[in-house]
């Protein structure tokens, strides 16, 4: 190791995990939904990121970790978080909720104001680089 | 027209999502089902059926959403139950798995370890992160001709310039290969250096230098011929190498080719990179998703300006006068530089180094400014930011090519007026009294093999050249052995015209670099540093108003590094190596490009993803390719090579090479036929149908590796064609439709014919991974008849049309249906073509001769294919009309209407929307003609085309059929 450094202050850990969404990765792939991973939950969420899963998975599990308060739906509420988390709060307000408006306008195939799995899946499956991006290389 | 598009789309989702939902579901039941059944079921079909299932699962365990327990025990069960039922693999199977498990972990290492090979990787992705998309686009596209440089260069390194080199005769052995002794002390000045003249003139950069030997060295290296086809090899690899990459593109792209309808879903949806994992690169992606949010938020209100009309229209068109005339005016300004040189060189001896330089700094000069100009002349126009892109595009585009055309046109006007020179001094010499002291000269120079080709060169000279009416009937017939070597002494290196133009070229690409160093620095660093330091003491606020910091004009740089490629094709047949030269420039615009970019450049406000579209690049460097290849191919075919100099010095034509080498070197029998072969009417058929045999089978190469299930490609397949779909109502929607086939054949062919073309490929080869299901659904109900329309209805992908129809008065009813024909047109052109295909190759496998025969068939009548085209949309909407003619429609409509109402909730077929009166009848055919294509398939496919009266949206039916029976 030498002169490298290899104990990290907490600082320093938190500056490496810039992941917008990692607390909702640990959430999803958790057993107990709380973010605490078993050996099982761990190797579930590399299978589902790594470059082979397929399309639907990722899609499924995508889903899951924009759904911040789980309940099968995007709301609008958890696009803001999404939107919020994507630009670290570089937005205006006005800027989020109408960001928030045309995404449910887009997606929303049943008009009901929240995005179902179904037209989650149909707009992100068309997106063309969702899996090019949605995938951790370790 | 909102709701219902809405609405539409929302249900297949919903059908999509409920089939995948159901998948899920299912396999969960199964799961625990399976499990139970496993042990107590003794019917052969169960155990069979429940194996094959087991089996599956295995495959496609990777795409069920379970956890991790669940999936190990999952397929320990099944792997138990397969054993358990089928008994142990045989060794050889087990040894063929590992084997195959092996190969594909190497291949995964390989493909990781290439990864590391790809230059400026990091460099780009900096880019990327602090620029977006954009603008990294066009580094990527510059290392990507880079890539193609290079590839250029070993082929004309290995197989001209180092043969040359090692095996061809030294430097100043022959005429050819010196430099004249009247130059010889200018040769090391520098003003000659830089015109390429003295040593490097005479050196391999040029055509001049190689040698006329039939074969070199100890191994008879054929250098000519090997010269010859490396110049064609360099056009033929760029031209397949682009197509190549096109169609890779446009099968990616297509995917999004509904790209409008979910801008801000993408842009939140899919922004985050998950492999990012270093703070600063978090940051700056931060910044870009923040930007391209913005921007699309921007765009948005684009959308909902209103602006006064009139004005905008008087302003455009004055933009455009503008703009034409600045066009003109570079075009004349190069050909006027052009002209004075050449005239300045007749009269003057000593030409100072602007004279000798000045047509390619006028050129580059132009290509550098007149970009800027029509940029301040778009500010007139007003338009959207990506149409106000795409116009400039096409501006500078034609700008470029205009400079390229005109320069090359007058060279080879100059190569002209050197034969009449030529001619010239052949008649001064021969009226000299002094001629009789050459006389002696003339035994040794009878000897070379050259001059005693030269009296009839001279005037077929003449006679091709087709300009100096007034010195052929001057000349003599009988040329005295004096004018030959007379001339000799007199033009022994300007009459190589061939190392001429590649002079110019290496000269106009060397001064095109300094310019672009120069204005990188000019433009964008200087000016940084300008603004950036000058700023606190300067009376106004530099950073915001007039200056600025430079931004990274995209479109033009882009274009720029086309014309830089064009001038490469152009040239590198007259300066082998050029293409050398031109992989060291890209190096070098790489590094200061990608410096001046990050130190110096500002990411733009608006940044509007127009150049996200690679093929739109490639596209135009393919015209572009294109276009310099004309010249090229002219020059070769038109021209006689040069006497003294070339490889090619002493023949008729450049190409005679390859038929004095077939007459010479090959058995008779192989000239014979290639006699035949090489006759027009062999030629042009087969060059047609390798371009179109190898658009599909390009594009159908790639999907089996595409790591996916059953469950999963399906619906991947209904999404594309879904979107599809789509793509054709938009463009129905852009276009008025128009009842004159003229005017629709040049909609469909204008600007189109690509995308369609490609979106059939792409269903094509959707088919073609679904046959197996569906042959084996024809083997196991073995009635086809009643199997497929009623499997069919509710999948049939053309939805959005029938939505369409009922708003639509009887009259435009009639130009709508029209007009989707018309639209389907190409589509169902190629369908055509395909779907015979496919059931003879896959289905009866006992008919040797038909994937061959159709195959040439089909391509035959892709050949008069703009014929068919033309023929089609004439001969389509004449029945409709005529059915309406006889048919009423009023009464007709609601009577056909509910009767399909239950079965299509969401679709239909088209021919829902194109014939709904002729319903009934429609049906019986082509369930009449399904079955007749199981019995006999070739001989109906091909009849069916020309004559079945819908024999068109038949064969379409069909191949809904298939894809949508699974």
């Amino acid at each position: 190791m030498g002169s490298k450094q290899t104990v990290f202050t907490h600082e320093q850990l938190e500056a490496y995990q810039d992941n917008p969404f990692r607390q909702r990765i640990a959430q999803v792939f958790s057993e107990d939904g709380d973010g605490h991973m078993t050996l099982d939950n761990f190797l579930d969420m590399f299978s589902v990121m790594s470059e082979m899963a397929p399309r639907d998975l990722k899609a499924y599990y995508a889903f899951k970790i924009y759904d911040f308060n789980n309940d099968d739906y995007i709301c609008a509420w958890d696009l803001e978080q999404t939107v919020s988390r994507l630009t670290r709060g570089e937005l205006s307000a006005e800027e989020v909720s109408l960001v928030c408006e045309k995404v449910l306008d887009e997606a929303d195939g049943d008009h009901d104001g929240r995005l179902s799995l179904e037209d989650f899946q149909n707009m992100i499956l068309r997106a063309p680089d969702f899996l090019s991006t949605f995938h951790i290389r370790i | 027209m909102k709701p219902s598009k809405a609405s539409q789309r929302y249900r297949s989702i919903r059908r999509n999502a409920n089939l995948y939902q159901e998948s899920l579901f299912l396999s969960n039941l199964d799961d625990s089902f399976n499990a139970d059944e496993a042990g107590d079921s003794h019917d052969p079909e169960q155990i069979f059926q429940n194996i094959q299932f087991q089996k599956d699962l295995m495959a496609n365990i990777r795409c069920r959403p379970w956890p991790m327990g669940q999936k190990l025990r999952a397929l320990r069960r099944a792997k138990e139950i397969v054993l358990k039922f089928e008994g142990r693999l045989t060794r050889t199977r087990g040894y063929q798995a590992a084997g195959a498990e092996l190969w594909r972990k190497f291949a995964r290492l390989a493909c990781n370890f290439v990864v590391i090979f790809i230059p400026w990787e990091m460099r780009i992705k900096k880019i990327e992160s602090h620029f977006g998309s954009g603008v990294a686009s066009y580094f990527i596209f510059l290392r990507w001709l880079f890539g193609i440089n290079i590839m250029l260069t070993v082929m004309t390194s290995a197989f001209i310039v180092i043969p040359e080199l090692i095996a061809g005769q030294p430097f100043g052995s022959t005429a050819s290969k010196t430099v004249p002794k009247e130059h010889i002390a200018s040769a090391q000045d520098l003003d000659t250096v830089w015109s390429l003249g003295g040593y490097l003139q005479y050196s391999v950069l040029f055509y001049g230098y190689y040698g006329r030997e039939r074969r070199i060295g100890r191994a008879g290296y054929r250098l000519p011929l090997a010269y010859f086809l490396v110049g064609m090899a360099v056009f033929a690899y760029s031209f397949i190498i682009l197509l190549r990459k096109m169609a890779k593109n446009s099968r990616t792209s297509l995917a999004s080719a509904s790209h409008e309808n979910y801008t801000f879903c993408w842009r939140v949806f899919c922004a985050w990179d998950y492999l990012i994992g270093n703070p600063e690169a978090a940051e700056s992606k931060t910044a870009a998703i923040v930007n391209s949010i913005r921007e699309a938020i921007l765009e948005e209100q684009e959308k909902k300006k209103s602006k006064n009309l009139a004005v905008t229209i008087c302003l455009r068109i004055i933009a455009n006068i503008l703009v034409l005339l600045s066009l003109a005016g570079s075009i004349y300004l190069i050909y006027f530089v052009v002209d004075r040189s050449q005239k300045l060189e007749q009269s003057k001896k000593e030409l100072t180094l602007w004279e000798k330089n000045e047509v390619s700094v006028v050129v580059s000069l132009v290509t550098m400014l007149a970009p800027s100009a029509f940029d301040l002349i778009a500010a007139l126009e007003m338009y959207h930011p990506r149409t106000s892109l795409r116009f400039q595009l096409a501006r500078v585009l034609v700008l470029y090519l205009g400079n390229l055309y005109s320069l090359i046109i007058a060279l080879l006007d100059k190569v002209n007026s050197m034969s009449i020179l030529e001619a010239a001094t052949k008649n001064n010499t021969n009226n000299r009294p002094d001629s009789t002291t050459f006389f002696a000269t003339r035994t040794t120079s009878v000897e070379e093999q050259w001059s005693s080709l030269q009296p009839g060169m001279g005037l077929r000279k003449n006679s091709t050249w087709a300009l100096e009416e007034a010195s052929t009937p001057t000349l003599p017939m009988p040329f005295t052995p004096t004018n030959r070597t007379s001339l000799h002494h007199q033009w022994p290196q300007d009459q190589c015209w061939e190392t001429y133009v590649g002079q110019e070229l290496l000269k106009l690409s060397i001064i095109d670099m300094l310019f672009t160093v120069a204005s990188i620095l000019l433009i964008d660093f200087f000016r940084g540093l300008f603004v950036r330091y000058l700023s606190d003491y300067w009376c106004w606020d530099l950073e915001s108003t007039f200056p600025e910091y430079g931004e990274f004009k995209i479109a033009e740089n882009v274009l720029h590094l086309v014309y830089n490629q064009g001038m490469i094709w152009m040239g590198a047949f007259f300066s082998p190596c050029l293409p050398a030269f031109n992989v060291l420039k890209l190096i070098g615009l790489m590094y200061l490009r990608s410096w001046a970019v990050l130190t110096c450049n500002v990411p733009h406000q608006q940044v509007f993803r127009a150049s996200r579209s690679n093929n739109f690049y490639l596209s135009m460097l393919l015209f572009m390719l294109f276009l310099c290849m004309l010249p090229t191919i002219f020059a070769i075919v038109r021209y006689k090579p040069s006497l003294n100099c070339g490889p090619f010095s002493g023949q008729e034509k450049i190409y005679d090479i390859v038929s004095e080498t077939i007459a010479n070197d090959f058995p008779v029998w192989f000239n014979r036929v290639v006699g035949y072969i090489s006759s027009p009417v062999v030629i042009l058929p087969a060059l047609l149908l390798l371009l179109y045999l190898y658009g599909p089978s390009e594009s159908m190469g790639d999907i089996p590796k595409s790591r996916s299930c059953p469950p999963v490609t399906l619906k991947k397949h209904l999404e594309d064609v879904h979107s599809e779909s789509l793509f054709q109502k938009a463009f129905q929607k852009g276009n008025p439709p128009l009842p004159r086939p003229g005017a629709s054949v040049l909609a469909a062919h204008g600007r189109r014919p690509q995308a369609p073309r490609y979106d059939l490929i792409r269903e094509q080869k959707a088919h073609k991974n679904f046959w197996p299901e569906r042959r084996f659904k024809i083997n196991a109900s073995g009635d086809i008849v009643e199997l497929y329309p009623r499997n069919t209805r509710p999948c049939v992908p053309s939805g959005p049309r029938q939505a369409l129809s009922p708003q639509l008065s009887d009259e435009e009813e009639i130009l709508g249906r029209d007009w989707t024909r018309q639209a389907f047109h190409p589509r169902s052109l190629t369908d055509l073509h395909w779907a015979p295909h496919f059931y003879v190759g896959d289905r009866t496998v006992g008919q040797s001769l038909a994937p061959e025969d159709l195959r040439r068939k089909h391509c035959k009548s892709w050949n008069d294919g703009f014929e068919d085209q033309l023929a089609h949309p004439v001969y389509v909407p004449k029945k409709p009309r005529s059915r309406y003619v006889q048919y009423p429609q009023p009464p007709l409509k609601p009577r056909a209407k509910p009767q399909f109402e239950p079965p299509l909730t969401e679709s239909d077929s088209m021919s829902v929307a194109s014939s709904s009166d002729q319903e009934h009848s429609s049906t019986d055919q082509y369930l009449q003609v399904v079955h007749s294509h199981a019995k006999n398939p070739r001989p109906v496919g091909q009849r069916g085309r020309r004559k079945a009266k819908s024999g068109q949206e038949l064969t379409t039916d069909l191949n809904d059929l298939i894809c949508s029976n699974v």
